[in-house]
């Protein structure tokens, strides 16, 4: 046989003793370990594994060669279907955090009718996929035992529950907390930023501030398996209920999503608005690219364009309200092809966890071909002091092409910006705009919007051949698959 | 099952609140589960008519 590549696990793929996610040769493999054999069997032979697959609830998977396994232990290896773009719980709005902790009770739901339970409930199991949160460790599952209580309660409540409540009963921008706390908000810190209302609901009573009491009571205690955790088939059964009600039950106040139209808040007639569409859709299909990132996206006007054009599309936007709305839109929709993302592209998601491997920086995983900023520039340069050149460098490190909108000074919306502060920007024309993007980029096309004076511009990368190969010192576009996959708590 | 445990980490508080919680919320569930297979025995079975011509009362 000839020698194979190297396997390289994944870094964030190392916690759980049962197996691991490796990359060998490009594609993703999942080894699975002597260890739980028994469990990967029932897994199988009990059917949960095609019901999870067949309901759309578990990546599907496909057995692969044992001799593959990187590790000594493997009883089997699986080559799971790859997620295009992975995305963390704390670039999720409230409603795709909301929907992934349904999914996981809904698994767990399907686990028990075949003799089997959920052994952990982490958030980072879940992935967003054709619009639809589905699970992604396949190794999540063990038999349940009769009277045993349900192991991922606590992370249940730490990933999920805990930064739902504090999203619908204090403030949207809470999610960010998961982005500080890895394992999940810890329940005192929910318990304490919590409205005192939420009290009195029976849900966030039990499970947030009793628990987080019970936590601090116990804290000390040396016996781990008090007497009382033995738990009967129903009460169990009741606990889950009584969570998913919980889940459920949490709303965005009303203010939160009744968001002025956003996307129409623009300085555009509506002359001026079907010509830049008609304009980014030709561009877009000019570009030719299987995945676009939208940058400041907003509700996605422009991310539907870029569907349309048959792109995957990432919708990026910093601003919650503008991605829970989007994310609303997209599921009433059924439109699987755009994955909207909460991240400030002036302060992308770091990498973070152990040695700042485990969960991948937003730049690490950028698996765009062409990179949409419409309306964004002057945002970064102006609202947010970034010259022109480190803005174009940013935008080049995303993908190697680009349409970028120019709007110049005269704008009302530059001119917006511009009212409460000091002009300190000499170099803001179209020509610094030219000769700062002409360092990375050259412009293939630029195309005037009617009835405005703004300019759309399609770029590529300096440095791209003909064939759209990239050159080395570009940024590391061949190892979009690898970021991508650097997702696996396991 | 000790390494799982110590994988996971529940927590003693969490797993005695849990047992507290889950009987707790078990009473209503109970109920709320009777009352449902309740229905959805009256629902389940063709609607009879008795000699009267009236249907039976309906289960709420």
């Amino acid at each position: 046989m000839i020698e194979r590549p190297a396997a390289e696990r994944e870094p964030g793929s190392y916690r759980d003793p049962s197996g691991f996610v490796f990359r060998r040769d490009g594609h993703l493999y999942r080894q699975i370990n002597a260890r739980i054999a028994d469990d990967w069997s029932l897994f199988t032979y009990s059917g949960l594994h095609a019901a999870l697959v067949e309901k759309g609830l578990l990546i599907p998977d496909e057995p692969a060669e044992l001799g593959l396994a990187p590790e000594p232990g493997a009883v089997a290896i699986i080559r799971p279907e790859e997620i295009g773009f992975i995305s963390y719980p704390y670039e999720w709005s409230f409603s795709q955090l909301k929907d992934a902790a349904l999914l996981t009770l809904q698994a767990q739901a399907v686990a028990a009718e075949h003799g089997m339970t959920l052994r952990d409930a982490s958030a980072y199991n879940v992935q967003f996929r054709h619009g639809r949160p589905i699970l992604i460790d396949t190794l999540s599952f063990e038999r349940a035992r009769p009277d045993e209580p349900w192991k991922p309660y606590r992370q249940f409540c730490e990933h999920f529950l805990a930064p739902l409540a504090l999203m619908a009963h204090r403030d949207g921008r809470l999610g960010l907390l998961l982005r500080d706390f890895i394992d999940g908000v810890p329940l005192d810190l929910a318990s304490k930023l919590l409205p005192r209302g939420t009290r009195w609901s029976p849900g966030l009573a039990a499970h947030v501030h009793l628990h987080s009491r019970a936590q601090r009571r116990h804290a000390a205690s040396a016996d781990p398996a008090p007497k009382a955790a033995s738990m009967s088939e129903t009460r169990r059964r009741a606990l889950l209920d009584h969570l998913q009600r919980t889940v459920e039950g949490l709303h965005l106040p009303a203010q939160g999503t009744q968001w002025a139209d956003y996307a129409d808040q623009t300085s555009y007639s509506a002359a001026g608005t079907a010509s830049k569409e008609a304009i980014v859709g030709r561009m877009l299909r000019a570009a030719s690219g299987e995945r676009a990132w939208d940058v400041g996206a907003n509700t996605g006007r422009y991310s539907a364009i870029a569907a349309a054009a048959g792109y995957e599309v990432v919708a990026v936007d910093g601003d919650w309200a503008a991605v829970e709305r989007h994310y609303l839109a997209l599921r009433a929709a059924g439109e699987p092809r755009i994955m909207p993302l909460l991240a400030d592209i002036a302060d992308p998601s770091p990498a973070i966890g152990w040695a700042n491997r485990e969960r991948a920086s937003l730049l690490e995983r950028t698996n765009a071909d062409v990179v949409v900023a419409l309306a964004l520039v002057h945002h970064l340069a102006i609202g947010r002091n970034v010259p022109l050149p480190m803005v174009s460098e940013l935008l080049a490190q995303l993908a190697p092409k680009l349409i970028v909108e120019w709007v110049p000074k005269e704008d009302p919306m530059v001119g917006r910006l511009l009212a409460a502060r000091e002009d300190v920007f000499p170099d803001y024309s179209v020509d610094g705009f030219r000769s700062a993007f002409g360092r990375h980029f050259e412009i293939v096309e630029e195309a005037p919007i009617d009835d405005s004076l703004r300019v759309l511009f399609r770029m590529a990368a300096a440095g791209i051949t003909a064939s759209g190969a990239r050159t080395p010192s570009g940024p590391p576009f061949a190892s979009a698959g690898d970021a991508a996959s650097r997702k696996l708590r396991s | 099952m000790r390494l799982l445990l110590a994988y996971i980490d529940p927590g003693a508080g969490s797993l005695v609140i849990q047992a507290i919680i889950a009987t707790v919320v078990s009473i209503p569930f109970f109920f709320r589960n009777a009352i449902r297979s309740t229905i959805a025995k009256f629902r389940r079975s063709p609607q009879p008519v008795d000699k009267k011509g009236l249907t039976p009362p309906d289960p709420e």
